[in-house]
Formats: structure tokens, sequence, C-alpha cells
């Protein structure tokens, strides 16, 4: 069992700044609750990246904590309630911060994969 | 608080909700494509993970987790020492004393040793002492230039000056003793203590080369004696020995310099007989060593001003304020703290008995948190938590027994072995040493337990069922290993209580050579310029001794200077005509007059008394004790040879000598040994001259009364009024058995002794309960085992036996480290408690004592078990 949860903290550690990103990017269309935001980076990735809920629900809570995101309890399309989390104005901020870093990141990357490319 | 916790149910109130919700929606998207609406269900719970980690690791976003556990853990332990109260009043119980000694014993050592004055940078003042070439410790007054020059000295920051008188009340109906001492007016700006009302003497209170103005600070106890505690006193007049003074201020409680009830400005002069104890204040970083090498060109220089002052060779000793205190209490004090460690120590091994019997009961529980997802360092967070509650509850019990053995254990110190400045209670300080305490007792009894059962081996456990024939090897030799260092524990403690008890009860019956009973000592001071010529004083004494002697109540009365035992006299060198005099020739001098021996009831072995009209005479006569006449004249020659006593000299005004007192004193008579040197130590060669050789400012009067002394006290008062009626007698008057007990070592020997015994009883009485827990414990887990055992034909008997020699392992085991453990420590014991060693009597009564209790805590378990039904044994769960 400890080990399971040392699986889970490794993943969060893992994806950390990149799983911020990708809820930042998805919030951007709309609020959204947390299982939509998994189903929608499930969908929008091809189905390569699943999103573990031992790792959604902290980031959520982290970046609620932060103030990028905002949570309210809101009803659905179909008459459920949910908690609904919408981007806030430093969130946007934060997101375009976050994305040109990626994409700084993907072309390092993409470079030493790619020596001579260039 | 209250606002955090509901904001915390809300948190987690949303988030259950949250995570229910993902679910559903999952399922119902999986519904929604055509799967069945359980399979649906079951694969978005499978999908989504273990919801309870989830959960988990989403909390710790919020942070303060720590918090949540230490809250949650509380909880369940606070349930679980509920659900078992036996056991919890067991554990609280065995803590709780051994806390509470531990912290009764400690404020006394903070009280005394570690802080015990109030004085401003009391660590820096120190007691001028000198050490003569002999070894012996003196303190040197010096006069009013030296003391100047003194305080010119590097190492010297400040000095100040005091002197001490009795003087009396002169307005009430009897004269009341009064304690001046007379200080400098620097002295109380020396000492930096607020006063409690009004001010402290000034500079101006005694202008130099002026008569000091008449005025007066007053002693804490006296002004709540005296004047009632009455908070006007301030401004309000003193009449003392018909001298009226201003009051001018009170001192705080803890101000008890001198033990005076006055404090009056002192007049300093210049006249060089006149010496003064002078206090002193070394500089900030200057050692005692440095300070002394300093002041020893210092003190020789003022040895040649005034060669009387000071020991013909010496060596310059400064003393710290405590120092003296140190040597009389320190070494009790300390061996009443490793007693009461002891007894925290098997209080403590109790408790991880008891805990250990209990893990193995919970084994089950563990395995199964265990099993579930919870991690080796929570389980052992969650014992450890049980472990620290029980021992904070304890040391909350146990401060609050420490309260009331602190005040029996001040009552019981003795009196003249710690400084009266100490505030011994339980503050502060003792009170974060109570809590450091329970920290660690918990840490020390709660780990071992906790570290065994946090590592359960799930899958045995999980398949074995709760039921078991035999006790695990392991937490059998665990308890094994307690139980027997509690038992050496235990005979060390009894041992030292044995040989503590054996000391003072040999103390208690020595013979005294004199009868206490039914007489008391009133002490007599003289006033300052009063009865100043020899024959004023002799006929002043005289008329004292007979107005006391007429009384009814009074079968005899004798006048004594110095002589009061157990402890009489005043030890000087003494020289025997024809025999060359040694170096360490000395005597206990004694000034008494001749009834002394029948108020006492001391014989006459040879020879004769002096009478009274030798007495008023001041005739050269002298009675010597039987130890002196063994020693110096062993063939029997001593009636009739002379001894002369050199420092026998007067002092005018004070000392008041007839002519030719340090001449030469016929020996008249041999008078029984009776006790002068206190109740250990052998009784010392004596002299015994008449009063009137030699009358200091100071006498007092024997008086043998047919009804308890102090009852006839305020009588006697009433009787040495009528010849003057300023004339005062001390406070403090007791019987002879009050002084007996007043020696120092009766009262050390008393307080080691009780508290000594009081400890071993709690330890004795502890270590049973140890004992009798884990043979119950074990008895109840070989239920089964005997159940078979007595099915396959085993006796009542053979299980009987069984059960003993399982503890008997232990037992003698820890008997034997104890024993060892004793006699180790037995010469370290013998010097804290003086005067006794451990004898083969007493190691073999405690033995005794020791396996009887064990053999009975046993016994109840252990026919418990032969009594077991082999039918309801063997069904047992």
């Amino acid at each position: 069992m400890a080990e399971k949860r040392a699986r889970y903290q490794n993943r969060i550690e893992l994806l950390q700044g990149t799983l911020d990103l990708l809820i930042l990017q998805t919030l951007q269309w709309g609020a959204q609750h947390g299982y939509g935001i998994s189903v929608a980076i499930r969908n929008r990735s091809g189905e390569t990246l699943q999103v573990d809920t031992g790792s959604l629900y902290p980031a959520l809570y982290r970046l609620e904590k932060q103030k990028w995101i905002k949570a309210e309890w809101k009803t659905s399309e179909n008459n459920q309630r949910a908690k609904f989390y919408r981007l806030t104005a430093t969130g946007k901020k934060q997101l375009s911060k976050e994305r040109s870093r990626w994409a700084q990141l993907s072309a390092a990357i993409a470079g030493v994969l790619n020596p001579f490319e260039r | 608080m209250n606002f955090l916790w509901w904001r915390r149910k809300q948190q987690e109130r949303e988030l259950d909700e949250e995570v229910r919700r993902h679910i559903e929606m999952a399922a119902k998207e999986r519904v929604e494509r055509g799967e069945d609406k359980r399979e649906a269900e079951r694969a978005a719970r499978r999908e989504f993970g273990n919801v309870g980690l989830v959960k988990e690791v989403t909390r710790d976003v919020w942070g303060r987790r720590w918090l949540r556990d230490l809250a949650a853990d509380a909880h369940y332990g606070l349930r679980i020492l509920l659900k078992n109260p036996g056991f919890t009043i067991v554990a609280i119980l065995s803590l709780a004393l051994g806390i509470g000694a531990t912290t009764a014993v400690f404020s006394v050592v903070y009280g005394v040793l570690v802080n015990p004055y109030p004085y401003a940078n009391s660590d820096r003042m120190v007691h001028l002492a000198v050490h003569d070439n002999a070894g012996n410790r003196r303190f040197v007054n010096l006069n009013g230039p030296q003391l100047q020059q003194l305080r010119q000295a590097r190492s010297v920051e400040s000095a100040a000056a005091m002197d001490g008188w009795n003087l009396t009340t002169t307005e009430g109906d009897l004269p009341e003793d009064v304690q001046a001492v007379y200080f400098t007016s620097n002295a109380f700006n020396f000492f930096g203590v607020p006063m409690l009302m009004g001010r402290g003497l000034l500079p101006s209170d005694a202008p130099e080369g002026q008569d000091p103005e008449n005025v007066a600070v007053l002693g804490y106890q006296f002004w709540q004696r005296h004047c009632n505690g009455d908070p006007g006193i301030v401004g309000k007049k003193i009449q003392l020995v018909r001298k009226n003074y201003e009051i001018v201020g009170v001192v705080r409680p803890r101000f008890t310099w001198g033990d005076a009830d006055v404090y009056l400005p002192l007049k300093l002069t210049a006249d060089p007989v006149r010496t003064f104890f002078i206090m002193t204040r070394l500089k900030p970083g200057v050692s005692r060593a440095a300070a002394n090498a300093e002041l020893q060109s210092l003190f020789e220089q003022f040895a040649q001003q005034t060669p009387s002052h000071f020991p013909e060779h010496f060596r310059v000793t400064l003393e710290g304020l405590n120092d003296q205190f140190v040597t009389r209490i320190g070494g009790t004090l300390f061996l009443l703290l490793a007693a009461v460690t002891l007894l925290l120590l098997i209080g403590c091994g109790n408790v991880s008995i008891l805990l250990l019997a209990r893990a193995t009961g919970r084994q089950h529980e563990m395995a199964v948190r265990s099993a579930i997802g919870a991690e080796r360092s929570r389980i052992l967070r969650q014992l450890l938590t049980e472990a620290l509650m029980l021992s904070f509850t304890g040391a909350v019990v146990g401060v609050t027994l420490a309260n009331s053995l602190v005040k029996l254990i001040v009552n019981w110190l003795p009196e003249f072995s710690f400084p009266h400045e100490a505030s011994i209670s339980i503050n502060l300080p003792v009170l974060y040493f109570s809590v450091g305490l329970a920290l660690l007792t918990g840490i020390v009894f709660g780990i071992s337990p906790a570290l065994q059962s946090a590592r359960p081996d799930v899958a045995q456990v999980m398949q074995s069922t709760t039921r078991k024939m035999t006790a695990g090897l392991h937490g059998r030799r665990t308890h094994s290993v307690l139980i027997a260092g509690q038992i050496a524990l235990t005979l060390l403690l009894l041992a030292g209580a044995g040989v503590a008890m054996q000391g003072f009860v040999r103390m208690m019956r020595v013979d005294l050579g004199y009868d206490p009973h039914n007489t008391m000592s009133v002490g007599i001071p003289v006033h300052d310029n009063t009865y100043t010529t020899w024959e004023a004083r002799r006929t002043y004494f005289n008329q004292l001794l007979q107005k006391v002697a007429a009384m009814p109540e009074v079968v005899s009365a004798g006048l004594s200077t110095n002589a009061t035992p157990p402890s009489s006299g005043w030890e000087q060198r003494f020289e025997i005509s024809g025999k060359p005099a040694a170096e360490q020739q000395r005597a206990r001098i004694n000034f008494i007059s001749s009834e002394y021996f029948s108020v006492l009831h001391i014989p006459l072995l040879q020879g004769r008394f002096w009478d009274a009209t030798e007495t008023m005479h001041g005739s050269k006569l002298a009675l010597i004790n039987q130890t002196l006449a063994r020693q110096y004249f062993p063939n029997g020659d001593a009636i009739g040879s002379e001894i002369r006593v050199p420092q026998m000299k007067g002092e005018p005004p004070f000392a008041l000598a007839v002519p030719g007192s340090d001449s030469w004193f016929q020996v008249i008579g041999i008078v029984g040994d009776s006790r002068n040197n206190g109740l250990r130590d052998p009784t010392k060669p004596a002299v015994y001259v008449p009063y009137t050789i030699r009358m200091p400012v100071w006498t007092q009067i024997l008086v043998r009364t047919r009804v308890p002394p102090l009852t006839v006290l305020r009588a006697v008062r009433e009787q040495i009024h009528t010849v003057d009626p300023d004339q005062q007698s001390i406070r403090d008057v007791r019987d002879l058995n009050g002084w007996i007990t007043a020696q120092q070592e009766w009262q050390q020997g008393h307080l080691v002794a009780t508290l000594f015994a009081g400890f071993a009883i709690l330890a004795l009485a502890l270590a049973a309960t140890g004992l009798y827990s884990v043979i119950s414990y074990t008895v109840a887990q070989r239920t089964g085992e005997f159940g078979i055992r007595m099915a396959l034909g085993a006796g009542r008997k053979d299980v009987l036996l069984m059960v003993f020699r399982s503890a008997a392992m232990s037992v003698a085991g820890g008997v034997l480290t104890g024993v060892v453990l004793t006699i180790t420590l037995n010469r370290m014991l013998a010097r804290w408690i003086q005067g006794s060693s451990l004898d083969a009597l007493v190691l073999a009564g405690v033995i005794l004592l020791l396996v009887a209790t064990s053999g009975l805590s046993c016994l109840i378990p252990a026919r418990r078990a032969s009594s077991v039904d082999p039918i309801v044994a063997l069904r047992y769960e």
C-alpha cells in the first residue's frame, strides 16, 4: 500500500508543471468540473494522456490555492450539481507564461534530440 | 479554532461530494455508451482508483496535516484508554508517582541549588573566607579602613559591611527579641532587590563621621509577625531598647539576609578593633582563582595591621554564597534525585509492560490497519500519541501530588542547611522540567512496544485466529527483561532505604550521656553597653539564675554560656602542665555553673564539683570529661593536674574575664561523657570551667521542669523581666529534644530515611503490580495451553508450578542484578547517607521482602491458572 501511495506522489512530481499547464489550458474554453477536465485532456490527447485522479485533485486544489482558478458549485446541463472550476485573470496570465515556457522547453528538447535539423 | 474546525468540515464535505459526483458522471457516461448500469459503476470506481487515498493526497494540499492526524490519533487514543479503565488507571498512577516524586525533588534541587537567591548577580557575590594551615576554614571580618581598601581591589566590583545584634522591643508587656542587622548604606543598592514597601537604607541615613539616622527597614517575617502585615506601616515608629526608629520600608519575603527582623544603618568607624562582616561582589569575568590571588596579598597586608583577626598562616579561599549549602545538602538532594529517578524508571517499566501486554492483544488491529494502507510511521505515531497521552495525564496528576510532597520535604529539610532565601515551589522552570519529563517518559516507555507492534506480520496475524496456544517467544523475553530490570532497581532502592533507616535508628538510639527530657535552654542576649564590669555582669547572671531556680515548676536550673548539648563548647587548644603541648591538642571549653551536671543528669566519676562560692569568685578550677581523661591522663592522674587554655582571654566591653583567665586551672574532677559534637561523631575531649571565668554578651539558662518545659516559658520570661525590664530572651527557645532534632545529621537522616522508605515502598508496589500484570497476562494467554496440559493429565500443582517457574527466572535474574548493583554502588551510597553502610542483614532482609512480595503477586494469577476447567479452557477464545 505504501508503495502505491509513493507511486501517486511520484507521478504528481513528474507531471507537476505539465499537468498544471494542461488544466489551465482546458479551462480556457470555459468552466469545467474535475471529471470534465480529465475527459477533455484524455480526448484532446487522443487517449494518450490518462490523468490520474490522485494527481488531478491535488493539482486542482493547489491551483485554487494559488488563485489561478476559482471553484463554484453549479448545476450542470443535465441537472446535476458539480464543482466547476474557471480560470481567473491571474490564471490567464499564468497560462500564457506556462505556454511560452513549454514552447521553449519543447524547442530545446527538440533541438537536443534532432541536432542536425537546425 | 472553532472557525478553523468548521471550515475543515466544510472542505471535507465538499471533497466527498466532488469525488462522488466524479464517479457518478463517469458511470453515467458509460451507461450512455451502453454499458450495464452496475458494471458501469464498478468500472468508474475502478478507474477512479483508491478513493481514500486520493482524498488523502488531496488533503495534503490543504496543509496542517499533522494537526489533523494528531487530533484523530488523540481522539482514537482517548477512546482506547477509556475502554480499558483498569489499564489506564494503573498506567497513569505508575507514571504519576514517578513524575510527581521526581518533580517534587527537582523543585527542591532547583530552589536550593540552582536558583536560591533573589539578589542581583548573586553568582558573583562571595564570602571572604580563608583556610589556615590545619585546613580549617574561617570567615574573616574587616575593619572600616580595610573595607575601603578592599573596594579598591581590581577584582572587586563593590562591597558592603554588616554587623548584627540582638535588640528588643520596649513597648509591649514583655520585651520581644529583635534580630537587628546593621548595614552600610550602600547595602540595599548592593543587593539590588526592590523593596516591598517604602525604601531601603540610603547614604543620607548614615552620613560619614556622624551617628546614623534613627530609621529602620523591617524584615518581611517580622512585619507579618509583629505588625500583623500592616500595609500602612511605613512612616510609623518602632521602639527598640528605648530608642524610637522611623520605619522607612519593608523588604520582600525572599530578602532574608542575616535572618534579620530589622535592618538599621551601620556606623562605619575608623576604629581598627571594630570589625564587620563583609559582603563582596566580584567584577564580571573575574575568576575565583584570580580574585583569591589578588586578595591574598591584600589580606597579608591586613594581617600585619591587625594580626589577631587572621590566622597565623592562611590562604584566601573566597566562597560563593551557596558553596556551604551545596556541601551540606547537595549530596543528600542528589541522592534523593537518584532515588526518584529509579522510581520513575520503575514506573516507566510498569507502563511498558502493560503496553506490551496490550500490544500483543492489539496485533490483529495493527495488522488490519497495515493491510488497508496505514504506513508504519503512521501506526508508530498513533501508538506514541497514546503513550504521550498517558504520560501527560500522569504528569498532571504527578504535579498535583508533587505540590503536597514539596511541602513535606521543605518541612523536613535540615533548617540550617539551605539558604532561607530559597523559594521552593512548583514554579515555571519546574513545570518545564515536568513537561520535559512527561515527553521523555512517554517516548521511553512507549517506543519499544510501539516499534514492536508497528511491524506486524500481516499474513501471519491475519491467517491465524485470535486464539493462540502459546505466547510468542519474543514478547516473553522482553517481558522477562523488563521485570528483571524492575526488580533490580527496586532492590537497589529498598537496600538504600534499609541502609538509611538503619543509620537513622542507630542515631536515635545513640547514648547521649545526658538526659534531655523536660529540659530547655533559654538564651539571653545582653544589651549593648549594659553590665560592663565583671562584677556587675556576674551578679546579673546569678540573679537571673536564682530567680528562675526559685520557680515552683522548676526542678533545677543551671547556667551555661555555650554548653547546650548535643553540640557544645568552644573548641580551643589547651596545654597540660608539665607535658609538652602538642599542636593539635584541642578540647571543647564549656562555661557553666556547677548545677549544669545535676540539671542534665551527668554523673561525676571522680573528684568534686566546684561550689557556688567558687563560681562567684571565678576560681580557676576545671572539670574534664572521661574522653579527655582517657586520652591525656591514661595513668589516672588527672585530678590535681593543671591545664591552661591560652586563647581564653577577655575582650572588653564584650567578653569580660577574671584576671589570669589564660593561666593554669586545677582539675578537680572527672564527669561522664555527654555528646558535644553532634549525634554521629564521637564525643570530643571537654573541659568545664565556671561561667564567671569569661562572660560574653550572651548566656543561657538550662531549666529542668516538672511539666513539659515550653509550657512554663512565659513564666520564666516574666521572672527574667523582674530582674531587668528590658531583658528579653531569644524567640527560638526549644527543649533539649528539640535541639537534638535540630541537629543537621538528625534532620538529614530523618529526611533521607523517611523519603527513601516512602519511595522504596512505592517502588515495591509498582514492581509488584508490574509482575502481577505480566503473570496475569501470560496466564490469560496460555489458558488454552493449560487446558490441553490438564486434559492430558497435568495436575493443578503442575500448572501452579509452571506459572511460578516462568516468574522465578526473571525475579531471580532481577534480584541477582540488584545485588550486584547495590554492592557496586554501596561506596557511593555510604558517602551520601553519611555514617551508614550496607550490612548483610539489611541486604538479606531486603531480598526476602522482595521475593515474598513477588511470590504474592504471582500467587493470585497462578491460582487462577490452576483452577482452570480444561473444557472451558479449550473452548476459550
